[in-house]
């Protein structure tokens, strides 16, 4: 009797402590109103999962659903329209323009604001800034356009790891190379169907090679059509690839899922992917390379840019206590739980090796041992965190409020350059006068 | 019955209006009212940025619109993809009509398959026909692996893009055809084709004297349908081909699409919506005028 008057007293000790803990925590969703949670197609089960988590423990009311498509259009009717919509996934690039057309809240709006920020890592703060606001919490950051290699093919080939090309050229030469020894089409390059495919195919090469396609402050046009230009050299080899036939002409029609299945294939030895996708190729389940996936090193020259993405909080109408809600569930979800750990972030890192913006989550151990089990060799980490380091970010075409309309219309011009063997310097001028009209077109 | 109560009673104009109100109603709701708004939008240059903005700009998205080189471009595309779309999906439906309307066993069975396609929404065909075109899941690359060769067969490319949609469309639009058509042949007599048979006319002869003739008009009223159904498809097209590669595949739809949704210039998009109005009008009239009317005075 003694034990069980115990055993309750402590139970109930400790239910009013989480009770505390929970009130402290100020997460709780008060209202009973329906927060509408959207995202793009990617690990959903996971999504709902931690939407179950904050529904059960927080009392949250979150309805979430995916949106397929074409996803920055068609969550920009949606915001326009004052839809059901209260947090969404967003690129930098488009949440930019959202902010613009006043229909999301930045995160500064958060009660926890200057906690978030001094957990951010400076460049993602600064990415993730507009007009001097941080737009949203992290989802994810990751290179895109790291230069993956197939170590197997590779050293088939005859080479070994003092071979990797240091730049872009050097690549292009080699893979002249491989096929002079046999293999017909080396390379599957980022010029893939998706609306972040070949125009950021573009953007990252020019970044890599050391240009700048706009000023990042001004979005006043960079590229110059010289010969050494950045712009021109990654035309001159897409020509001379694509003319040479060293890459399949149906890259320009893959999705994301269908490039990652060609390069998982093992056809190819070197391929622009996002970073977090090492995990991916080194699966045996899901690749036909796994423990052979590897990526190109740090060696003075960057490799991909800064892909991220963040969650929004739209600005739609509705009661102040539902908004209040939408900051409790955006906060939980895209920063700390009610325990003070960065329970999604931290998942996302464990389910798929998905880095995030916080130091919190980066710099721990469990971040370290993540990538130690995802990739094929010990010393990759290094060259995960070299590469990841040096990586940079197109300001001044993303954070600007044309950044999704210049970048429909460059995949456009860049398949069609392709495809009819088009002029580099037209192109290049081309380019450079679509962004004074896009500038004039918003008094920029 | 007296004067007054002579008045009161409805005429027959009056009563069928009064029993066509609530259609018409809902047709201006539905057709008048967004078909308005459209062309206000068109006439208008509307801006999201820095506020909600319309300014008018009279005809000059039009004129932009008829400037503009891609609207050139995707109009080519629209009406190549139509008229192989229309071409295949008369073709093979007459082919499927002639093909059910012969005695056989299982005829319920293979009628419910060959309808199929049809019931199939537009977003899952193109899924089918990308999976089916793609080098990489495609049925050409299977093909070419089991005969020994280890190159992948992509046929979404630039060249034979608008033939895969075309193929595509026609699989999904071309049962209906058949069972329209099928539908007629069911009505003619068999004792035509016994006196064809006296007369000793070949097959071709029987086929152009005696099956084509009932089944004109059918043909002129589903070329009209499959003629605006396809160059007012998108979904089909948006998920195959994305409009693409590069271009190749921009229909007039998809540019709409582009230019108002992607692009958000509102006014232009409605501008070039206009101009595929026309371009369905100006196509169903041509074809009434030149092949429609003569058919009705058949009948």
């Amino acid at each position: 009797m003694k034990l069980r008057a115990t055993a309750m007293a402590v139970a109930g000790s400790l239910m009013l402590m989480s009770g505390a803990a929970l009130a402290e925590s100020g997460l709780e969703a008060q209202s009973g109103e329906t927060v509408f949670f959207r995202g793009w197609q990617y690990k959903t089960d996971i999504v709902q999962d931690n939407v179950d988590r904050y529904n059960n423990e927080q009392g949250g009311n979150v309805d979430y659903a995916t949106v397929t498509g074409d996803y920055p259009a068609i969550m920009e009717q949606n915001l326009m329209a004052g839809a059901e919509l209260d947090v969404l996934y967003a690129n930098p690039s488009q949440a930019g323009r959202y902010f613009d057309g006043g229909w999301i809240m930045p995160a500064e709006a958060l009660p926890n604001i200057d906690a978030i920020k001094a957990d951010m890592y400076p460049n993602i703060l600064d990415a993730w800034s507009y007009k001097g606001q941080l737009l949203g919490l992290s989802y994810f950051v990751s290179t895109r356009g790291v230069m993956h290699v197939n170590l197997e093919k590779y050293y088939e080939l005859g080479y070994s790891d003092a071979d990797f090309p240091a730049d872009w050229d050097a690549l292009y030469d080699q893979l002249y190379e491989m096929r002079d020894k046999g293999l017909d089409q080396p390379f599957l390059p980022h010029w893939i169907n998706e609306w972040y495919g070949i125009s950021w195919g573009f953007d990252f090469e020019v970044m890599n090679r050391g240009g700048q396609v706009a000023h990042p402050d001004t979005h006043a046009p960079l590229l110059t059509t010289d010969a050494d230009g950045a712009a021109y050299k990654t035309l001159e080899d897409w020509k001379r690839i694509w003319n040479d036939g060293l890459v399949p002409e149906e890259v320009l029609t893959y999705n994301e899922s269908s490039y990652i299945d060609a390069y998982a294939s093992g056809r190819y030895v070197f391929s622009p992917q996002q970073l977090y996708d090492l995990e991916t190729f080194n699966r045996e389940d899901r690749s036909q390379i796994a423990g052979h996936a590897s990526l190109l090193p740090y060696q003075g020259q960057s490799w991909g840019l800064l892909d991220s993405a963040v969650y929004l909080m739209t600005s739609r109408e509705r009661s102040d206590a539902q908004t209040d809600d939408v900051k409790r569930f955006a906060s939980w979800y895209g920063y700390q739980d009610q325990t003070g750990n960065v329970f999604v972030g931290n998942r996302w890192m464990q389910e798929s090796m998905l880095f995030s913006g916080y130091k919190s989550v980066m710099e721990s151990d469990a971040a370290a041992e993540r990538m130690k089990s995802a990739l094929a060799r010990e010393q990759d980490i290094a060259a995960v965190l070299g590469v990841y380091a040096a990586t940079p970010y197109p300001k001044g075409i993303w954070s600007v409020v044309w950044a999704e309309e210049f970048n429909s219309w460059l995949k456009e011009t860049l398949q069609e350059f392709l495809q009819d063997d088009g002029d580099i310097v037209e192109t290049i001028e081309a380019i450079n006068e679509e962004i004074v009209d896009l500038n004039k077109k918003y008094g920029l | 019955m007296s004067a007054a109560q002579r008045t009161a009673e409805l005429s027959n104009l009056r009563f069928s209006l009064l029993l066509a109100l609530p259609v018409l109603v809902f047709l201006l709701l539905v057709v008048a009212y967004p078909l308005g708004y459209a062309l206000w939008m068109s006439l208008h240059e509307i801006s999201f940025f820095g506020g909600y903005k319309a300014t008018f700009v009279g005809a000059e998205n039009f004129s932009d619109v008829i400037d503009d080189r891609k609207f050139k471009k995707s109009l080519w595309i629209t009406v190549r993809f139509t008229l192989e779309s229309v071409a295949l999906a008369m073709v093979i439906g007459l082919l499927i009509a002639l093909v059910l309307n012969r005695k056989m066993r299982f005829a319920g069975l293979v009628r419910t398959i060959v309808i199929l396609p049809w019931c199939i929404s537009l977003y899952g065909t193109g899924v089918i026909f990308s999976n089916l075109a793609k080098g990489q899941t495609g049925i050409g690359t299977a093909i070419a692996y089991a005969l020994g060769f280890d190159e992948a067969v992509n046929v979404v490319n630039r060249q034979w893009v608008i033939e895969v949609l075309a193929v595509g469309n026609a699989w999904n639009m071309a049962p209906l055809v058949a069972f329209f058509l099928l539908a007629n042949l069911k009505t003619i007599p068999s004792r035509l084709y016994d006196l064809a048979a006296i007369d000793r006319m070949s097959r071709l002869e029987t086929f152009l004297n005696v099956t084509l003739p009932p089944l004109r008009f059918t043909l002129f009223v589903f070329t009209c349908i499959t003629t605006v159904l396809s160059m007012k498809l998108f979904d089909f097209i948006f998920v195959l081909s994305g409009g693409g590669p590069g271009t190749a595949s921009s229909t007039l739809t998809y540019r709409i699409y582009k230019e108002s949704f992607k692009d958000l210039d509102l006014g232009y998009g409605a501008a070039m919506s206009f101009m595929l109005l026309a371009l369905i009008l100006g196509t169903t009239l041509l074809l009434y005028a030149f092949w429609g009317r003569r058919e009705a005075r058949s009948i």
